[in-house]
């Protein structure tokens, strides 16, 4: 019996979907059977950011309202060998398609078969949100350092401890180095402590997530990138490692700048 | 000699009007209309009203005021009954409830009480609180805080540190723009109040104690 989890933010564009490609992509890489639910339905995009998008036949509509078997649905991702899944959200109908009790006993039976069910939770606070809490066991907040996001994590934290859940963990997506450490964004304590909840691990922004979602492949396989090493550190944190949380540092700048920062004086 | 409905004594606290609480209501207004016309006072005086065991309606209680106000010479300071209704009762002992809340309050969520309400934790923004009474937070006061809902302007909001965007007490609202700002010169260990000037005031919280005395139910300490 595997566990299920659902990543969630309130606000959108914080990177919920990227998060659950990522975490997904590194349980996997970890050795973990692992199948991700988009419950985005109207709007998916995680099959696209996973680059699946044109192997999907049925989505999750399809078994819920019983047109194919959970397994029809499923698309085997073949750059991580048999580990994992995606259970693709469908485009053509509206949140209200699916009720919470479905999406409680379609999560019960893929975790019957998956070590861990990661569940893609869309913006808001409305009916998508609560069928993607209904099945699940634990949730992941991610926000980002702007005040917006932290807001609406607030909202969402509240709302999940409502639930019967464990207590929500929190990811701190997108921080910028130098913004950080200058000051100018929120900083990492100020926010695990304004929203008093366990701190799951930080990613540091990179460039590299967005061209690498561009060609629909996860961050995660770049090994050499500070974000996938951020993603990395975190699916072996919910494996139950402990592994220290990474330092945040300005970035080495390049020949060229340095020279130019002698001149500028 | 009949009964006098009406008595006017002299005490250590000032002048009182006892009314009878036995008779009929209009025979004690026409008594209270004779009485007060008898004159006899010199300039202004305070009068203290007591009514005994009768229960008077909110009218009534206003008419009886009129009356005597009318007068010009009488000005009553207090009105004083030995009975409550039902609801007052109710209304009493509901707003001297003590609640506590363990955790957080979160933006989007709502806590109420009857009465006082001890929050142990922050209450974040957009974060509300709402009592009957009094508001204490053992944390940071980050949200909206209504205290006195139903109207008791001597409740207070408390605060380890005061940082509330909206204060609000009994029928007052105060909306933290930069000037209300700088009117708390410390966010640590803060009260707000309605003060003299019938205006929310804050103060330090050890300061509390001449503020609101009768908030001091606690015995010993000497």
């Amino acid at each position: 019996m595997g566990e299920a989890i659902v990543i969630t933010s309130g606000k959108g564009g914080v990177g919920k979907t990227t998060t659950t490609a990522n975490l997904g992509t590194a349980l996997a890489l970890q050795g973990k059977k692992v199948c991700l639910v988009d419950t985005d339905i109207g709007l998916r995009n995680l099959d696209v950011i996973l680059g699946l998008e044109n192997r999907i036949i049925y989505d999750l509509v399809d078994v819920v309202e019983g047109r194919c078997k959970i397994h029809q649905a499923l698309i085997k991702d073949k750059r991580v060998d048999e580990k994992l899944f995606l259970l693709p959200a469908a485009q053509t109908t509206d949140k209200n398609a699916v009720t919470p009790e479905q999406m409680k006993s379609l999560v019960e039976e893929l975790k019957r078969d998956y070590d861990y069910v990661l569940i893609d939770c869309p913006a808001g606070i409305e009916q998508g949100y609560r069928n993607a809490v209904a099945g699940a066991d634990h949730a992941i907040v991610v926000t980002t350092p702007e005040i917006s996001a932290v807001r609406d994590a607030d909202r969402i934290i509240g709302l999940l401890e409502q639930e019967e859940i464990t207590a929500p963990k929190l990811i701190i997506n997108r921080i910028r180095q130098h913004m950080m450490k200058s000051g100018d964004t929120l900083d990492v304590n100020e926010i695990t402590t304004h929203l008093s909840i366990d701190l799951l691990g930080i990613i540091i922004d990179s460039e590299g997530v967005i061209s690498s979602s561009n060609k629909g492949e996860p961050i995660v396989m770049d090994p050499s990138n500070k974000a996938s090493l951020g993603y990395r550190n975190i699916a072996r944190r919910i494996l139950g490692e402990s592994v220290p949380l990474m330092a945040i540092q300005d970035e080495q700048r390049g020949m060229f700048s340095k020279l130019k920062a002698l001149f500028s004086k | 000699m009949k009964k006098q409905l009406v008595n006017m004594k002299g005490t250590k606290d000032g002048f009182v009007l006892r009314l009878d609480d036995q008779c009929a209501y209009g025979e004690l207004v026409e008594e209270l209309k004779n009485k007060v016309l008898e004159g006899g006072i010199d300039g202004k005086v305070d009068v203290q009203l007591y009514l005994g065991y009768r229960y008077c309606t909110e009218e009534q209680l206003n008419e009886l005021i009129k009356i005597i106000e009318e007068t010009e010479q009488l000005i009553v300071s207090k009105v004083q009954s030995e009975v409550l209704t039902v609801h007052e009762s109710n209304q009493k002992m509901f707003e001297s409830q003590q609640d506590t809340y363990i955790g957080v309050v979160r933006s989007g969520q709502i806590l109420r009480s009857s009465g006082d309400i001890t929050i142990i934790g922050n209450v974040n923004p957009n974060g509300r609180v709402e009592a009957g009474g009094n508001v204490y937070v053992l944390g940071r006061l980050k949200g909206i805080a209504h205290a006195g809902v139903q109207g008791n302007k001597e409740a207070i909001i408390a605060a380890s540190r005061f940082e509330a965007t909206h204060i609000m007490i009994a029928d007052q609202v105060q909306v933290m723009s930069d000037e209300h700002v700088k009117a708390i010169n410390q966010v640590e260990m803060t009260c707000a109040f309605i003060g003299y000037d019938g205006r929310i005031t804050y103060d330090q919280i050890h300061a509390l104690k001449n503020i609101r005395p009768l908030l001091n139910v606690s015995k010993g300490g000497s």
